[in-house]
C-alpha cells in the first residue's frame, strides 16, 4: 500500500505543482484562451511544457538554473551544509523508496550501510540548517479574526464564507520548510528509537512504518518547496 | 484288566487334554470379550481383529482423559494367543495383541516407520551413517533423498543389510519389516530365520523403567528381529541367537536339539507375575511418552560434557515432555515443529507447534492465525530487535545449541555414534564427528543452525559423479594394508606365550609403545621417560620399565645368560604358531642365526651375505625381514594419539590395488540395482554399467573422500587431493538444546553477533575424516549462511561507532525538535494574535 500511495503522492503533487503554475499563467493571460482553464487545456499545456523541458533549449535552461543556483553567495559553511543536506536527502530519498516500492525484501545490503551512514549526516545537516534558516522562515500568519455575531445569518452565506484566509506564496513555502523539518525530525526519531532497546516486535513494526510515512511527507515537502522556492514562476511580461 | 488299564488310563488324560484345551480356549474367548466390553463401548465382542491385525472400524476417542488400563491377552505373529506357561511361547506381536484396537495399518504409515518412503518428507533431518572404521568409511543413506545423502538401495543394501546397520535405533517396522513380497525379492536374506521386528509401541508407550533400549540393540545384533519387543520391553527374558543358526531354521523347527550351549534358537521366558489368571498381560502405558524414551535415539551430547554439568532444555525445564510438542494422532505422523510443515505435510495443526506458532501466535509468513501461548508459552518481547531478524533467521539461531564459538563444538548423536548401548563393553564411537553449530541458508532463504558431518568414502569416478563402493568390496580388495595393527598385534599375542606372567611383550616405535589388546588390535601408549625410539623395537614391559626382547650378548662368550638361547627357543616356538606368518621365524644375534631345521633347533653362523638387522625376524627367501614390516610400523606410529585409521600412504596402496583389480571386487559387492546410486544433491547419475555388476572400465579412477577434499593418484601415481561435489559435507538441521533468554544471542547487544571478528559470522569448519592428511577442506561461516563476508566483516565494524552515531543523532534530535518546538509557539502566538505579524 505504501508504494501505491508513494507513487499516487508525487505523482498527485507534481500535478497539482504544473496545475498551480497553469492556472496562475492564466490568470495573468485571461484574453489567452478561454476564460475558464479546464482540463483539455491543461493537458495541452502540461504535454507541451514536458515536451519542451526535454528538449535541448528546455534542458539548458534547467542546467542555467542550477548552475546560478549553486552559484548564489553564501558563506561556506552554509553552502556545505545545503550540500550536504541535499545531497543526503536525494540518497536517502532514491534509496529508500527504490527499495520500498521495487524491492519486496526492502533496503539491505551495503546500501541500507550507506543509508544510515547518509541518515546520520542528514540528521547533522538538518539541525543545522534549520537554525541557521529558521529566520528565514519564521512562520507568520496573520491573526485569526472572527467576525462578530450580529444575530443576523444571512441566508444564503455557508459556513466556509465565514472565515476568510488568505495566504500568500512565501507564507507556504515557510510552512512547508517547517513541514520538511517536521518531517525530518521524525525520520531521525523514527530511525534512533529501534536503535535502543526499548520497543518491542511490534513497536519495531510501528517505528519502521512511521519511518516510511515520514520519509514520504519529507519527500512531498521538499518537492513543494524545492518548485516553490527554486524554481518560481517568472511573472508575464 | 492292566492291559486295558494301560490303554485306557492315557485315552482318559488325552480326553481330558482335549476337553481342557476347548474349554481353554472359550475362557481366553470370554476373557477377551470382557476386557473389550471393559474397555468401554467401542471394544465389543464384534470388533474381532482380521487376520491381519488390522481393524478397520474408526474408534473415536470417548473423551475421557485418562489412559486405558491395558490389561491384555497377547498374541503372536499368527494371532494365537500367548499363554505365557506353555512350553516355548513365540514373542508377542504388536500388530496382533495392539492392533485390535489401535490400527496396525495407519500406525505404520507414520514418521518413525516411514523411513523407506521415497518421497521426500519435509525437512531433511539427521541422515543415518554407514560406519566402518576399518575402511574408513562414514557414509550418510536415506531412502528419502536429502541432499548430502546417499540411497540404500542404489548402493545394494537391501532391507535386511540395512535393518542389521542401524536395527539398533530403529522403532521396528520400516526396513525391518519388509513385505513378503521384499522377502522373496532377498534371497540373502535371513527374514525366516530372524523374523521381523514389528513396530514396537512399547519403545515410546511404555511407562515401566524395564524399557531397555540396549537390549532392543543386543536382541537386533543378535538377529532376534522377532523376539526383540519382548526383551526390550521386559515382558519376557530372550535368550539364544538367530544368527548362530543356520539358514534354513525357521521358530516352527524348534530349539536346536543338537546344539544347546552355542546355536541355541531364541525363545523367551514370560515373567508371569505380570500375568493375570486369565493370561493377560499388564502393559504398563503413556499416552505421552516419556522423554527418555524419545532420549534413546535422539540424544545428543557434547563430547567432553560432564553429565552433570549440562543444562536441559527450557522447555523440559519448564516441565514439557518431548511429545507436548512433537503431538500425533494415530497415524503416527509426529509433528516436528519447523517453520512451513504445515504446508509440507498438509496438517494444518503443525502451525501451532512451530516457535512462532506457541510463542507468536504466527504463521510462517508472520500472520497471526493460530492462538498463542499453548501450554503458557511465554511471549518474547525481543525489545531492540530490528525486524530483519525475524525475516531472515529462524528462531533456532539465536535460542538453540551450543554458542557459536571460533570453530564449531563437536557432539555425539544417539544414531550416529550409537549411544544408549549399555553393558559390559561400551559400544559408542567417537567417529563419526558431528559438529555443531553451523548456520546455513534453508530451502526458503532463512539462516538456521544445523549440525554438520564429513562425509568419508571410497568410490569410482564416473565422469563428474562418484559411485561409492561398499566397505566390504574395499575390504576384499585392500587385504592386509587395512590391517598393520592386526598383524603386529598377532605377533605381540604369539610372543605373549613364551613370556613369563609380570612380561607383556611390546613394540616400541617413536613415542609411543604399542600392546596387543583383547579385540585383537593395538593399544597405545606413551613411552616411559626416555629417548624416542628412532627404529621400531620389540621389547618386554617388565613393572614399569621397558628391556630388549633379545638383549644382545655374544653367543659364543662363555659367559653369556644361561637361559638366553632357552628365550629365544621359546620365542621361536610361539612364532611358528602364528597364523599368517610371511615366513619361517628366525632369530639373528650378531652372527649366529638361531631356527628350526627339520623341528631342531638350530643355532648356526649366518651365510655369507645374509641381509638383516639383528633381532627376531622372518626367514623370506633367504633374506631376514622384520618382525613388522616398515610400512606396518610406520602406519600404527602415524596414527597413534590420533583418532584417525588410515594413513595416506594406505590410501594411495589401496587405490592401486582397486585400479588392479579393476573393480572386480568392487563391482562383485556391489550395487546390483538398475538405477545408479546418486548423491542427493542433483548431480548427474553415473551410467548403469558401472552399477550392474559387470566390471568398470579398466581405466576408471578409484578414489577417496575424506575431510572436504577427494583423493585420486595422478599420472605418477602419487596421492593428490582436489575438491569435488562429493566430499561437501552433509548437514541437518538442529533445533534443541533451548537455550535460556539470557544465553541467547543479542542479550548482551548487537556485539554478539555484529562485530569484526564475530563468531557468528568469521567462524570456520574445518574438515575431519579418517584419513591422517594436512589436505583437508573448510567452509567458512558466511558460505555456509550464502551471504558476503567483506560486507558483514564491514557491518561489523560499523558497530564499533554505532553508540556515537546514536548519541550524534539524539543530538540532533533535540536541536531540530526545540526548533520545531519554538516554531510552533510563535505561530500560536501569531495565530493569537500575542505577536504581530512581520508585514
Amino acid at each position: 500500500m505504501f508504494a501505491i500511495v508513494s507513487v499516487l503522492a508525487i505523482i498527485g503533487l507534481w500535478l497539482g505543482l504544473a496545475f498551480r503554475r497553469f492556472g496562475t499563467r492564466a490568470a495573468e493571460r485571461p484574453a489567452e484562451g478561454t476564460n475558464k482553464p479546464g482540463p483539455g487545456a491543461f493537458s495541452r499545456w502540461f504535454f507541451r511544457r514536458v515536451a519542451e523541458s526535454l528538449r535541448k533549449p528546455g534542458r539548458d535552461a534547467l542546467t542555467d538554473r542550477l548552475r546560478s543556483l549553486a552559484s548564489r553567495r553564501a558563506p561556506v559553511l552554509e553552502k556545505w551544509l545545503l550540500v550536504g543536506l541535499y545531497a543526503t536527502f536525494l540518497f536517502l530519498a532514491a534509496s529508500g523508496f527504490f527499495f520500498a516500492i521495487f524491492i519486496e525484501r526492502g533496503l539491505f545490503g551495503v546500501t541500507l550501510l550507506l543509508h544510515f551512514t547518509a541518515g546520520v549526516i542528514f540528521a547533522v545537516c538538518l539541525a543545522l540548517t534549520a537554525i541557521l534558516k529558521a529566520g528565514r522562515y519564521v512562520p507568520n500568519p496573520g491573526p485569526l479574526s472572527l467576525p462578530a455575531f450580529s444575530g443576523d445569518f444571512p441566508a444564503g452565506r455557508g459556513i466556509g464564507k465565514v472565515m476568510e484566509v488568505s495566504v500568500p506564496a512565501r507564507d507556504i513555502i515557510s510552512g512547508l520548510f517547517w513541514v520538511f523539518v517536521l518531517a525530518g525530525f521524525s525520520l531521525t526519531v523514527s530511525a534512533l528509537l529501534p536503535m535502543l532497546p526499548w520497543f518491542h516486535y511490534q513497536g519495531q513494526v510501528i517505528l519502521f512504518a512511521w519511518h516510511r510515512w515520514s520519509a514520504l511527507a519529507a519527500l512531498l515537502a521538499a518537492i513543494a518547496f524545492a518548485d516553490l522556492e527554486f524554481f518560481p514562476r517568472r511573472p508575464a511580461a | 484288566m492292566r492291559a486295558a488299564a494301560r490303554f485306557v488310563a492315557p485315552g482318559l488324560c488325552l480326553l481330558a487334554l482335549a476337553a481342557w484345551a476347548v474349554t481353554g480356549q472359550d475362557s481366553r474367548s470370554a476373557a477377551q470379550g470382557r476386557a473389550q466390553e471393559s474397555a468401554g463401548p467401542a471394544m465389543d465382542a464384534t470388533a474381532q481383529p482380521s487376520t491381519n491385525g488390522q481393524n478397520d472400524r474408526v474408534k473415536p476417542w470417548d473423551g475421557s482423559r485418562t489412559t486405558p488400563v491395558h490389561l491384555i491377552p497377547l498374541k503372536d505373529e499368527n494371532d494365537a494367543p500367548i499363554i505365557p506357561t506353555e512350553a516355548r511361547p513365540m514373542p508377542y506381536s504388536a500388530r496382533f495383541t495392539c492392533g485390535p484396537c489401535h490400527a496396525y495399518a495407519t500406525i505404520r504409515g507414520g514418521l518413525h516407520f516411514n523411513t523407506m518412503a521415497p518421497q521426500a518428507a519435509g525437512r531433511p533431518g539427521e541422515p543415518w551413517i554407514w560406519l566402518d572404521r576399518a575402511t574408513g568409511t562414514v557414509l550418510p543413506l536415506s531412502y528419502k533423498k536429502w541432499p548430502g545423502s546417499w540411497d540404500p538401495k542404489a548402493l545394494g543394501l537391501s532391507a535386511w543389510d540395512f535393518t542389521q546397520l542401524f536395527g539398533r535405533h530403529f522403532p521396528g517396522g520400516g526396513p525391518a519389516e519388509p513385505s513378503d513380497d521384499e522377502v522373496l525379492s532377498e534371497p540373502d536374506a535371513r527374514w525366516n530365520v530372524s523374523g521381523k521386528a514389528e513396530i514396537n509401541c512399547l519403545a515410546c508407550h511404555n511407562a515401566s523403567n524395564r524399557q531397555d533400549h540396549g537390549e532392543w540393540a543386543k536382541q537386533i545384533l543378535r538377529q532376534n528381529l522377532r523376539w526383540a519387543a519382548t526383551a526390550a520391553g521386559g515382558v519376557g527374558e530372550v535368550g539364544g541367537m538367530a544368527s548362530r543358526l543356520w539358514n534354513t531354521w525357521s521358530y516352527v523347527d524348534g530349539p536346536n536339539l543338537d546344539d544347546h550351549e552355542w546355536a541355541v534358537a531364541p525363545f523367551v521366558t514370560y515373567r508371569t507375575i505380570d500375568f493375570d489368571g486369565k493370561h493377560r498381560y499388564f502393559f504398563d502405558l503413556d499416552y505421552r511418552p516419556a522423554d527418555t524414551r524419545c532420549l534413546a535415539c535422539h540424544s545428543v551430547s557434547a563430547t567432553g560434557e560432564v553429565r552433570a554439568h549440562g543444562q536441559p532444555d527450557v522447555h523440559s525445564a519448564a516441565g514439557l515432555k518431548c511429545a507436548d510438542c512433537h503431538r500425533n494422532d494415530l497415524g503416527h505422523g509426529m509433528i516436528r515443529g519447523y517453520e512451513g510443515e504445515a504446508a509440507d505435510t498438509g496438517n494444518p495443526a503443525a502451525e501451532s507447534f512451530t516457535c512462532r506458532g506457541c510463542h507468536l501466535g504466527q504463521d510462517q509468513t508472520g500472520k497471526r492465525l493460530v492462538r498463542p501461548g499453548r501450554m503458557s508459552a511465554p511471549y518474547p518481547k525481543h525489545t531492540g530487535i530490528p525486524l530483519v531478524h525475524f525475516k531472515t533467521l529462524e528462531c533456532a539461531v539465536c535460542h538453540s545449541g551450543p554458542r557459536p564459538a571460533k570453530e564449531p563444538s563437536r557432539v555425539r548423536t544417539s544414531r550416529a555414534n550409537r549411544l544408549g548401548i549399555h553393558g559390559v563393553a561400551q559400544w559408542f564411537t567417537e567417529t563419526p564427528a558431528v559438529l555443531e553449530p553451523v548456520f546455513v541458508k534453508n530451502a526458503h532463504g532463512k539462516i538456521g543452525p544445523r549440525r554438520l558431518v564429513w562425509p568419508a568414502f571410497w568410490g569410482r569416478l564416473d565422469g563428474k559423479d562418484v559411485v561409492p563402493l561398499r566397505p566390504e568390496a574395499v575390504q576384499n580388495a585392500a587385504g592386509k594394508v587395512l590391517r598393520p595393527e592386526a598383524s603386529i598385534a598377532q605377533t605381540l599375542v604369539a610372543l605373549y606365550q613364551a613370556c613369563a606372567e609380570d612380561e607383556m611383550p611390546v613394540l616400541a616405535s617413536g613415542k609411543f609403545v604399542f600392546e596387543a589388546n583383547v579385540d585383537g588390535g593395538l593399544d597405545a601408549s606413551e613411552r616411559p621417560s626416555g629417548p624416542e625410539a628412532r627404529e621400531a623395537s620389540w621389547e618386554l614391559r617388565k613393572g614399569g620399565s621397558l628391556v630388549p626382547l633379545i638383549p644382545d650378548f655374544d653367543p659364543a662368550s662363555p659367559d653369556k645368560a644361561p637361559d638366553i638361547e632357552g628365550r629365544i627357543l621359546s620365542y621361536l616356538q610361539a612364532l611358528s604358531l602364528r597364523a599368517d606368518s610371511p615366513g619361517k621365524p628366525v632369530v639373528l644375534v650378531r652372527r649366529t642365526l638361531y631356527q628350526f631345521t627339520d623341528g631342531i633347533f638350530d643355532v648356526s653362523e649366518a651365510p655369507e651375505g645374509f641381509e638383516g638387522s639383528p633381532g627376531a625376524g622372518w626367514l623370506v627367501e633367504g633374506k631376514l625381514r622384520p618382525l613388522a614390516s616398515p610400512f606396518e610400523v610406520r602406519t600404527v606410529t602415524a596414527k597413534s594419539g590420533t583418532e584417525q585409521t588410515l594413513t595416506e600412504e594406505q590410501v594411495t596402496l589401496i587405490l592401486q590395488a582397486l585400479a588392479e583389480t579393476g573393480g572386480q571386487a568392487a563391482a562383485a559387492s556391489g550395487a546390483e540395482t538398475e538405477a545408479a546410486p546418486e548423491r542427493r544433491s542433483g548431480h548427474g547419475s553415473a551410467p548403469a554399467a558401472a552399477s550392474e555388476g559387470r566390471e568398470g572400465p579398466p581405466s576408471a579412477p578409484f578414489v577417496y573422500v575424506s575431510g572436504g577434499r577427494l583423493f585420486k593418484l595422478d599420472s605418477r601415481g602419487r596421492l593428490a587431493s582436489e575438491a569435488h561435489e562429493a566430499a561437501e559435507p552433509v548437514t541437518w538441521p538442529l533445533a534443541h538444546d533451548v537455550r535460556p533468554v539470557q544465553q541467547s544471542l543479542g542479550w548482551n547487544g548487537c556485539g554478539d553477533c555484529h562485530s569484526a571478528g564475530s563468531k557468528f559470522f568469521f567462524s570456520s569448519v574445518k574438515g575431519t575424516g579418517p584419513l591422517l592428511t594436512a589436505s583437508t577442506g573448510s567452509k567458512s561461516a558466511t558460505s555456509l549462511m550464502g551471504i558476503g563476508g567483506l560486507f558483514q566483516r564491514t557491518f561489523g565494524l560499523t558497530f564499533a561507532v554505532r553508540p556515537l552515531s546514536k548519541i550524534v543523532l539524539a543530538l540532533a534530535i533535540l536541536i531540530t525538535g526545540a526548533l520545531l518546538v519554538v516554531a510552533f509557539l510563535v505561530v500560536i502566538g501569531r495565530l493569537a494574535g500575542l505577536i504581530e505579524k512581520r508585514q
